[in-house]
Parts: structure tokens; sequence; C-alpha cells
């Protein structure tokens, strides 16, 4: 689904009248995503940014064939958001709170798992097909179309990555961010198949954290791959504190698990190359993809 | 968030699950009254795995030995952590060990079981004993069956009772929403179970409906540093270095990580990560007062280094604030270097230059970094 993206993909909003969400239905539309239906269970809202409110997904969907979805509420109401749209159908779902409790994210995997659709997040900046349509926070001056697929945990990490690239005139064929939490939807070596397949893309960019095993996963299943796409690879979080998690929930590093050695040990062995500093990982990028 | 030893205990006593006599020593306490004949094992309260190979686990034979391993321990540091308090507990004379643990499994959505019939393991040999290790639903019936299966080669009583544990840590798992519950080393001694050591991570994120884990927080707020402030501020401020020369202002976990990675790989000593989260200013300069305070607090600081990438901010409106907080903050007299990007820069740049002449403002995070090294070298920003 992920790879289907286009600006011609009708997507619907959950919490579009909220504050928040009012003023990124407003920029997402801006940005050229076809945003046809909010969902708010406010009376007598009826419309937001010219986009038309239903009480539910099942009524948005039926009159607008919605296949996407971007959930803006607030965390306690992301499990709910979530069996709303899969119930009426939706197949892609990203959810952008921050705090959802890990359990409350086993079940909402599960859920979505048994329906068969994809989940982004939580705590997610969002994802974009730069030039096309973006659903989330993702800043449009670190989006720029281009040749280099972007996975990510952190938001604004990638942002500067982004922003830096797109300032040197390199810019992204797909931006996912698939969240900072421990359990979550999409996760790397999941998208790792998708950026292989994609023509659009020539060289893949991961950034990751300290903490669980989702780097090593990537490299596993890029060593399956078989690919002659580059992957740069970022890891931040080398100087944290075990037992600690800096502000990403999934940022614990325990024992031996999760740390940065460990992923920069199995990444480069699988043939990515982990920089040291975000302008490394930039030189590089612009070494291997002159910009004409 | 990895709990202490005697938190985790004190959560598993509350399920029903034994543990060894003990009381918790803070630093600068008087002597404990102590618990039987000895020995006992003195272990420094400290949220790390490996505390063993650390020296923060010694076995006194002697309550003097145990006078001796207290002085030794409380206030040294342990991978990074300073011992606040120590744990002394009777030694369990039992030799058969086991290693019992629950664990969320991300990529199946599951926990993963995993029974040894050895304790002491390290946690990434237990991950790695495939045949030892069951996924399952995350359901209290499932959870139990698979650690039946597990333990079916045991003797009926041994199995008996390690069935017993696991449906207790099973439940409190469950209701607790634990991300880890390890027992390694638990005993079997006189027909029933010991959990010889507790590694229970909680998730912060449940903690507002988890009253027990919110009140362990609260009454030991000084090993929870981090979590305290999360609860009571609402973002994210952690001191990696007590004796750090630059403290950090900063928005975005990963960002923040990253450039304590930057600095320190420069040769800099950051004191703290902080994600402050500027979306959720809504015009109030509090946090970043909080955040300047906490700063202040540490003499060792020679430097404040701001760094917002404004994707939605407006950078005008953060400036005003960052100003006005400075403002506010006497206890801040070092240089600041403030690198702020993306949305309404020249308006804060204007601003700041007007009102604090004195800071150092730039676009460029390198440009940023290398005014830092230059103050910690003695040139003014």
């Amino acid at each position: 689904m992920i790879g289907e993206l286009s600006r011609n993909t009708p997507v619907l909003v959950q919490g579009a009248t909220g504050r928040t969400g009012r003023a990124h239905v407003q920029r997402m539309l801006a940005y050229g995503t076809k945003i046809v239906a909010g969902i708010s269970t406010r009376a007598g809202v009826e419309d937001v940014e010219g986009v038309p409110v239903f009480q539910d997904c099942k009524a948005a969907v039926d009159a607008t064939g919605a296949v996407a979805s971007l959930a803006m509420v607030p965390p306690s109401g992301v499990p709910a958001a979530v069996e709303d749209a899969l119930s009426a159908g939706i197949r892609l779902i990203v959810t952008v709170a921050e705090g959802i409790p890990v359990h409350d994210a086993l079940r909402i995997g599960r859920m979505v798992r048994q329906a068969g659709a994809t989940w982004v997040g939580a705590s997610t900046p969002g994802l974009a097909v730069p030039g096309e349509m973006k659903l989330g926070f993702l800043p449009n001056v670190s989006l720029r179309p281009g040749p280099l697929a972007m996975m990510t945990k952190s938001g604004t990490l990638s942002y500067e990555v982004g922003y830096r690239l797109a300032s040197i005139g390199l810019g992204q064929s797909l931006w996912v961010g698939v969240g900072g939490d421990p359990v979550k939807g999409v996760r790397f070596p999941d998208l790792l198949p998708l950026f292989v397949r994609d023509e659009r893309t020539r060289g893949i960019i991961l950034i990751g954290e300290v903490g669980g095993s989702e780097e090593e996963e990537f490299a596993d299943a890029l060593r399956q791959a078989n690919t002659a796409k580059p992957v740069y690879a970022l890891v931040a979080g080398r100087g944290a504190k075990e037992g600690v998690a800096m502000g990403h929930a999934g940022a614990l590093v325990f024992g031996n698990v999760g740390t940065f050695e460990s992923k920069k040990t199995r990444l480069e062995a699988a043939g990515a190359r982990v920089f040291a500093s975000i302008e490394d990982l930039v030189t590089a990028c612009r070494q291997d993809h002159p910009v004409k | 968030m990895l709990l202490i030893e005697a938190d985790g205990k004190a959560l598993f006593r509350a399920a029903g699950i034994r543990t060894p006599e003990g009381v918790v020593v803070a630093k600068g306490a008087s002597a404990p009254a102590l618990a039987g004949p000895g020995p006992w094992i003195v272990k420094a309260q400290v949220p790390v795995g490996g505390r063993g190979k650390a020296g923060g686990v010694i076995r006194c034979d002697n309550e003097a030995a145990v006078g001796a391993a207290l002085r030794q321990l409380l206030g040294a540091r342990i991978k990074g952590h300073e011992v606040l308090s120590c744990l002394v507990e009777t030694a369990v004379r039992s030799a058969d060990e086991y290693y019992l643990s629950l664990m969320l499994d991300p990529v199946h959505y599951g926990v993963r079981v995993a029974l040894l019939a050895e304790g002491g393991v390290e946690v990434e040999q237990a991950t790695q004993a495939a045949s030892r290790i069951r996924l399952c639903d995350p359901d209290q019936h499932a959870i139990v069956a698979a650690i039946r299966d597990l333990a079916s080669d045991e003797t009926d009583d041994r199995q008996n009772a390690i069935v017993d544990t696991a449906e207790k840590l099973a439940r409190l798992f469950l209701t607790r929403e634990l991300m880890l519950a390890e027992i390694n080393p638990l005993f079997f001694d006189r027909a029933a179970c010991v959990a010889g050591d507790a590694k229970v991570v909680v998730d912060l994120n449940a903690v507002h409906r988890q009253g027990e884990i919110a009140t362990l927080i609260e009454r030991d707020a000084s090993a929870y540093p981090d979590a305290d402030r999360k609860l009571h501020d609402g973002f994210d401020y952690v001191e990696v270095d007590p004796e750090g020369e630059i403290g950090l202002v900063t928005t975005g976990a990963g960002l923040s990580m990253m450039l304590i990675d930057e600095l320190t790989a420069r040769g800099g000593r950051p004191l703290n990560f902080c994600d402050i989260r500027t979306g959720q200013f809504r015009g109030d300069p509090t946090r970043l007062m909080r955040v300047l305070e906490w700063i202040g607090e540490r003499p060792s600081v020679k430097v404040v280094l701001v760094n917002i990438f404004a994707g939605i901010t407006d950078l005008s409106e953060f400036g005003d604030l960052l100003c006005t907080a400075l403002e506010r903050t006497p206890s801040i007299k070092v240089p600041v270097v403030a690198r702020i990007v993306g949305n309404r820069f020249e308006e804060a740049r204007t601003l700041l230059a007007a009102r604090r002449p004195d800071n150092a403002v730039e676009e460029s995070l390198d440009a940023a970094l290398a005014r830092v090294d230059a103050v910690l070298r003695g040139a003014k920003p």
C-alpha cells in the first residue's frame, strides 16, 4: 500500500476538527494530499478546510472511497480510531500520537494484522511521497523529490537529514517514519522489499536508534535481499546510559541488547554504511548520487 | 524504564512471588539490622543488567563484611549510575537455579516466555536459547501453558513450583502492562521458588493508569529522576553526565541523541539529553525555564547549546520565549549558542540579536558546534 501512494490516493483524517488536526489538514491539502474526508465525533461540524466531515470511517469510506487514514487523535483514542478505520476497510492507517501504552500497541498490532492492513506508527511524524503527498507532520523544508528512500525512527533527526539533503539538491523517493516506540506497525525490515523494488529509489537511508532489535532485523533482511542499492545509516544514542530510555520508549539499552555496537556491527556486516555524524552521511550520499 | 531490583521485588511480592528476606540501605543511612545468621548478598540498586560483572554484587559471610561492602558500593558509580542504595539480602542456599522471563515480542505482537534450567545467564544468551523459548499470545492462559510445557521435563514438585510462580508473574506482567519481567536466578528452595533477582521494565506511557507503579516512582524519585521529571513536567530531560560542560536545550529525541553523540565524538562532554517539545509550548516559557534551571544547577557547565529544528514551530515565537526564559533564569551565566533553523528564522535572529546581543545565533548545526568548541577553548561565542 505504501508503494502505491500518490497524489491520487484518497485519504481521510480522523480527529480532523481538533486544533492540531485542522492545522495539519490545511498543510497537507496545500502539499497536495488528496484528503477526501474528515472524521469527527463533534456534532454539527460539516466540513474542515472545505473537506466534508463524517461521524465515522464507514460513512466516510462509503461516500468518498478513501483507502488510507491519518489518525490525529490523543493516545487513549488510538485503539478505537484504528478499530473504526479497519472496520471501514481502510488499508493503510498512520497514527501520529505519542505515548500509546505498549500493551495497547500490542492489541492494535494484532487487530491490524488480522485485518491484513498496514499500520504506520505509533509515535511517527508520518510518511511522504515527496512532490506527491504526505500524511502527517513531515516539514516541507525537508521534503524534496529525489532518489533516496528514507526509513526513520526519529522525527527531528530525519528532518535534519532531509533538510541538509534538500539544501544540496538531493531528495527522497519515499519517506516513512516508523516511530520510536518499541511496539509498532511497520518496522525497518518490512520496508526493505518495498524500497528495493521501488524504481524511483537509488539508495536507502536508515535512521535508527539504540534499543530493541529493529536495526539488526533490518541487517538480516538486507543480507538476504542481495540488492545493489546502497544503504546509509545513522544510529543515534551511542551515549545512552544502560537502563535509561532517552525520550523514545523504544530507545532502551539493556545488557548487550540494543546497543550501538550491536547495531553498527550487524548493519556493516550486511553491507550498510554506518556514519558517525549527519554530515558524514550527507557527504556520502552526495558523492554517490551527484546532483546534476 | 527498568526498575531497580528492590522495586521490582516489591511488585513481585505484591503479586505473591517469594523473594529472599532483605533490607534496603540508602546512601548516608546507618547500618541496618540484618535478618538471620547470614551469609548475605549486598547488591547495588542501579537500573542496569550485568551488575555482578560490573562489581555491584558482593557476597558477605559476616556483618563486618556487609558494612565494608556497603561502604564500597554506596556512592560509587556502576555503568554510569550513582549507587544511591543497596539491597542487603539473605543469601539463598539453594544451588538449583533457573532463568524465567516474560518479554513483549514486538515482531509477533505476543509474549516471549523463556525458561532455562540454569540461573545467572546473560539475557542475550537466554534470548538465543531457541529451544527454551515459546512465543505465545498475550493472555494468561497461553503464557502459563507455555511455561508448563517448558517445565515438562522437571520433576513434579519443581514443575508445580515453577508454574505457580509463572502464573503470578504472568498476571503481574499483563495487569501492570510490563514490557519485561525477568527472574534470574529463580531459586528452587524447599519445594518453592524464590526470586533471586528482579528485572522489570515498566511502560511510562501506562503509568497514568498503573497506580502501584506510579507510587513506586514517586516514593523513590531520586532513583528515577528522569521518569519523575517526565511525569511532572511532561517532557524528557535525562542527565547523562553530572559533570558535563555542555547544557542542551533541544527538541526531538532522535536529534538530541545524535547531538550528544556528535558532541562526544568531538571531545565534548554533554550534560544532558532533552526533548522539550516546542510544539507544546503554547506561548509559555515555563519548560524552557525548567531546563535552564536544571542546567544552571551544574557548576561544570561552560556553555548552553540550543538546537531547534522548526518544521512547524514559529521560530520568532520560540526566540521570544527563549529570551524571556533566559532573562528569568539568572543562574545561567555561561555563553549561549542558539542554533535555530526553519520557519521564520530571520525574524528570530533579529529578535535574539536585539534582546540577547551576547548570544550567538547560527542556522547551520556544524557552525553552532564550532562555536561550542570555541567557547570550550576559552573564546567568546
